[in-house]
């Protein structure tokens, strides 16, 4: 332990007299100088800079030549200045370029994640409209099912008068299936709006077709409203009797002729802008 | 041109050449300091009011101020090597306002990237979540 102690020293002291006589004064740019010009010479970037790297090493070796040969201080000091100068302008220049590179492959990538991205977009886009569609088919088919009749308004479908009460705008017990159904397919797809239009036949007084008419329309819309359909995708309007399907000379024919129809507009994005 | 004149021309053109070297400035040193003050003032241009290169902007003017003072003094070396000097510090203030820009531009195209990144890998986007939402009700 001891012995290794006194080596240590030894080897101190030896450094430090050699130190003493190679060089008598530091010459901090000198020293600055040979730290700095290995690192941009051993840069895998150094292509780059190849003049400001090749000055730099020139003035280096001017610099130690001269502090071999014990030359000025000042002229040591030049040299070695430049011979830094040089080896930063070059450090710099290889800086800017591996950022040159990284845009460019930053770029490259950029666009890849655009495109990605966009694909994914349009691929969500497509599973969204999908089951869009899915619903309006299903829409269709429940309006099939309710015997809907596709006409040049929409498909419509006809809320014969046996569900209303004689004379009266009371829904019987027997139209709340069809209501169910309605309000169901109004639910599932909330920009499909509906217009329901209350008729009567001729027997009676206008006014009092109008108003049976209006009420009709308006207990079919209250029943819908109360299973939760939107208020924005319903509208009334009493026709009166001025809309007959059928003959009123005749009972068959009257009884065709008191109805409420539901006016379900095929393109909704017509309804839509027709009710804005 | 006769004989007596250029017996007199030849020892004139002599002492003028002593003259000039004299004052050590030669015409070497000159472009010297004057390509070191375009440099210079290019530098200012480039380099502006941002912080990067500021430092050595300021270098490269005392240098040129030195290698102007030196000229004056008739110190044709110290002026060459001061001109020197302020050349390569305008240089490197250009490099590092140029590698400040390039670096910023790279950072910023970077984190534009991981910003990409994050939005394309969340499943959907807040709004069309709600207008799922709404449309599911």
């Amino acid at each position: 332990m001891k012995h290794r102690y006194t080596l240590i020293l030894a080897a101190a002291a030896s450094a430090f007299v050699a130190a003493c006589s190679s060089t008598p004064e530091t010459i901090a740019e000198l020293e600055t100088a040979r730290a700095v010009v290995p690192q941009v010479e051993a840069s895998p970037r150094a292509g780059v800079a190849a003049t400001n790297i090749s000055e730099a090493r020139k003035a280096l070796d001017r610099a130690n030549q001269l502090a071999d040969k014990g030359g000025k201080t000042a002229d040591i000091q030049y040299e070695a200045t430049v011979a830094s100068r040089n080896a930063q302008i070059a450090n710099e220049k290889i800086l800017s370029a591996m950022a040159k590179d990284e845009m460019e492959k930053g770029t490259a990538e950029r666009q890849a994640v655009l495109t990605d991205a966009r694909a994914r977009e349009a691929q969500r886009n497509a599973e969204y409209a999908r089951t869009a569609e899915d619903r309006a088919n299903a829409l269709e088919r429940e309006l099939a099912d309710l015997k809907g009749k596709k006409t040049d308004r929409g498909v419509v479908v006809t809320m014969g008068d046996v569900l209303f009460d004689t004379g009266k705008a009371t829904l019987k017990p027997g139209a709340y299936a069809t209501i169910e159904r309605l309000a169901t397919v109004l639910k599932e797809d909330q920009a499909r709006k509906v217009l329901i239009e209350g008729h009567t036949d001729s027997v009676g007084t206008d006014e009092y077709n109008q108003s049976l008419s209006e009420r009709r329309a308006a207990s079919v819309q209250a029943a819908l409203f109360e299973r939760g359909v939107e208020a924005s995708q319903i509208s009334t309007v009493g026709k009166g009797e001025s809309t007959p399907v059928a003959g009123n000379d005749n009972a068959a024919g009257r009884q065709q002729n008191r109805r409420v129809e539901l006016v379900f507009q095929d393109d909704r994005s017509k309804v839509a802008s027709d009710t804005n | 041109m006769n004989y007596s004149t250029t017996r007199i021309a030849g020892p004139l053109m002599l002492a003028a050449g002593l003259l000039a070297g004299c004052g050590g400035i030669s015409d070497l040193t000159k472009e010297r300091v004057a390509r070191s003050e375009t440099s210079v003032q290019q530098a200012q241009q480039t380099v502006g009011n941002s912080e990067q290169g500021a430092l050595e902007l300021q270098r490269a003017k005392e240098n040129l101020d030195n290698a102007r003072k030196a000229m004056k003094d008739g110190n044709g070396e110290l002026a060459d090597r001061h001109a020197q000097l302020a050349q390569l510090d305008a240089e490197l203030a250009v490099s590092k306002s140029q590698t400040a820009s390039a670096r910023k531009a790279a950072d910023e195209l970077l984190a534009s990237i991981k910003q990409l990144r994050q939005e394309a890998e969340r499943p959907t986007s807040p709004t069309e979540t709600q207008q799922r939402t709404t449309d599911d009700k």
